[in-house]
């Protein structure tokens, strides 16, 4: 009898996520086990104990889902975990701490699709501005655009130290170029965005990051895209199901279009899907982060 | 295809009770995954997680139960958890603190058939004692039975403390509705006196009626005691008791021991587990319909 599939899911934070449990079992796996509070230097013998005790067809129905807040935490679990592995026995390992991961790969492929087929450009050359760079759907959505060749920014609201500091550490750690940028006020956000291609918008839920009086100020504007679904969204003027509608405040932009959130979600969704759902598939054990993410979000779209 | 029940079950203490685990399994939840150390604070973003990563179909087949040990913590728990809904992406929520819910919805539905059966009577204008009734059970068995037209009083050791817990039963659980009374301990002599029911929710193992007071009950008709660890909390009444007369009583009073209730208790979880998955719209659950689905059981089994 083939054994059962069993989904071991660490994250350093108190719990996990029901939206990546709800996920877990919808893509199939039978069981679930939570591992809370867990601490980096635990994962190297967590996951020696998850691949020595079911035998090399075992570990083909076992895999790793690596959870929390911290984008650099996860991927040094990540990285831990890889290291622990002894084949054949190895187990396949998914981080998106916070469902960053997948929500940043879905934002970027969704707004490179919008570019592409709307202004025939792609994200290499283009400038971009990632507001709420600093947290995690903002920091992955910079390094994904970095990475694919873009000039990217990421946005504090309160620090340009802050905003600075960050995209250092995560340059140094994935070989991308990120810059920092502060944004607190208006005038700051209209002398930012004068000039920039793209413009993601990652901030808190619920916080308009840009009205339509600072949208006006954009010249160059082609694509923005927002993952805020609670009222009001990120960006003025954006509908949740947008996906390539006008940007209607952005007049000084010709033909600047728009991407709402539940369009971002849809792809999210099925993306976090088709990554908890190749861990139970492959022959191979798969190290899935962000970049993985990317590659299936941009087929997705 | 249909996607599997998951039960996601928070607790504000550190580990779920195996007891509502394994409730939960039986009644057909295929998954049941545990928060633990959960602050109420924390409750919304768990709640709106669980809700937008399943279709609207496929939240019927998902849950939310709040355990842990404090009552008003898990009903403003619920609440909360009810707040944070975003029709249509809502599940179903049940609060069943330290399992108190359904087990003083199964003493007084329990209490409620011997009433019936054989004084011909109901809850309705008795004198209920809640010995050692401050704790989660005595304030859920109180309020039940409050609202059932009883008239209650919650006997603790200290009566500020007594007064404190029946000021919060009668305002915020039975928001304002039910008057429910306070006493010390050192006055039960007194009170027994004109009680026709004593239920005894103290800790296991204390004896909080002895048999001179069970003698001294002129209008005593039913005592329960949830209490399984000897000594009993009622001088008499074990936990076989099931309507058996209390030996010494001057009324023909008689005993419901901890296996009788807890055998309600046990069909009224079942229930109300089993109907967050049956449910067509999404419920929100606590003692009410603890007992509810008690009398129903008990109705139905009787």
């Amino acid at each position: 009898m083939e054994k059962r599939s069993i989904l071991h899911m660490f994250d350093p934070t108190p719990n996990n996520s029901p939206f990546d449990i709800n996920m877990a079992v919808d893509a199939g796996f039978d069981i679930l086990m939570p591992y809370s509070n867990v601490k980096l230097d635990s994962v190297y013998r967590l996951t020696q104990d998850a691949i020595f005790s079911r035998g090399p067809a075992g570990v083909k129905r076992t895999a790793l889902f690596l959870g929390g807040r911290d984008l650099g935490l996860a991927m040094d679990m990540l990285d831990t975990a890889r290291q622990a592995m002894v084949p054949p026995f190895e187990i396949s390992v998914f981080a998106d701490p916070s469902g960053a991961f997948t929500t940043a790969a879905a934002l970027v492929a969704c707004v490179e699709k919008q570019l592409i087929a709307v202004h025939a450009k792609e994200l290499k050359g283009s400038k971009v501005l990632v507001f709420g760079g600093t947290g995690p759907v903002g920091i992955a959505t910079g390094v994904i655009a970095s990475l694919a060749g873009a000039e990217t920014y990421l946005v504090d609201h309160l620090s340009l130290d802050a905003a600075e500091d960050v995209a250092k550490a995560y340059n140094r750690r994935f070989g991308c170029s990120m810059k920092g940028a502060v944004a607190s006020s208006d005038v700051e956000k209209i002398a930012l965005i004068a000039d920039v291609d793209i413009i993601f918008s990652a901030a808190k839920a619920g916080v308009q990051v840009l009205s339509a009086t600072v949208l006006e100020s954009a010249k160059e504007l082609k694509v923005a895209g927002d993952v805020n679904a609670v009222p009001p969204l990120g960006i003025e003027g954006i509908k949740h199901k947008d996906s390539g509608a006008p940007l209607i405040h952005a007049v000084n932009s010709k033909g600047a279009v728009s991407v709402g959130p539940l369009a971002v979600g849809n792809v999210k969704y099925q993306l976090q899907n088709t990554m908890l759902k190749i861990m139970l598939e492959t022959d191979t054990p798969l190290y899935l982060d962000f970049r993985e993410a990317f590659i299936k979000a941009r087929l997705i779209v | 295809m249909e996607k599997p029940f998951i039960l996601h079950m928070l607790t504000t203490a550190k580990n779920l009770s195996p007891f509502d685990v394994n409730m939960a399994m039986d009644a057909g939840w295929v998954s049941a995954l545990p928060y633990i150390n959960v602050e109420p604070s924390e409750v919304q973003g768990l709640v709106q997680d669980a809700i937008f990563s399943r279709s609207t179909k496929n939240l019927k087949r998902t849950g939310i139960f709040i355990g842990g040990r404090d009552t008003k913590q898990a009903m403003d728990m619920l609440k909360t958890a009810k707040r944070s809904m975003v029709p249509p992406f809502e599940v179903s929520v049940f609060a069943d603190p330290s399992g108190a819910f359904t087990t003083a919805a199964g003493m007084v539905a329990a209490v409620e058939h011997e009433l019936i059966t054989k004084f011909n009577t109901t809850l309705e204008g008795k004198n209920i004692l809640a010995l050692g009734g401050t704790g989660p059970v005595g304030q859920a068995a109180a309020v039940i039975s409050a609202q059932a037209g009883a008239n209650v009083r919650i006997i603790g050791r200290q009566l500020e403390k007594a007064q404190l817990v029946a000021d919060l039963c009668s305002n915020e659980f039975g928001d304002g509705k039910i008057t429910i009374t306070a006493g010390a301990d050192a006055d039960k002599a007194e009170y027994i006196k004109t009680a026709d029911i004593v239920f005894a929710t103290g800790a296991a193992g204390i004896e909080l009626l002895s048999a001179e007071l069970i003698a001294s009950a002129p209008q005593l008709k039913v005592a329960a005691d949830v209490n399984a660890v000897p000594p009993a909390g009622i001088a008499g009444v074990d936990a076989f008791h099931n309507g058996a007369p209390i030996e010494g009583s001057i009324s023909g009073a008689v005993g419901i021991g901890a296996l009788a209730i807890g055998n309600v208790k046990y069909q009224a979880q079942n229930r109300l587990l089993k109907k967050m998955i049956s449910s067509e719209k999404p419920v929100y659950l606590h003692f009410e319909h603890a007992f509810e689905v008690a009398r129903e059981y008990i109705k139905s089994n009787g």
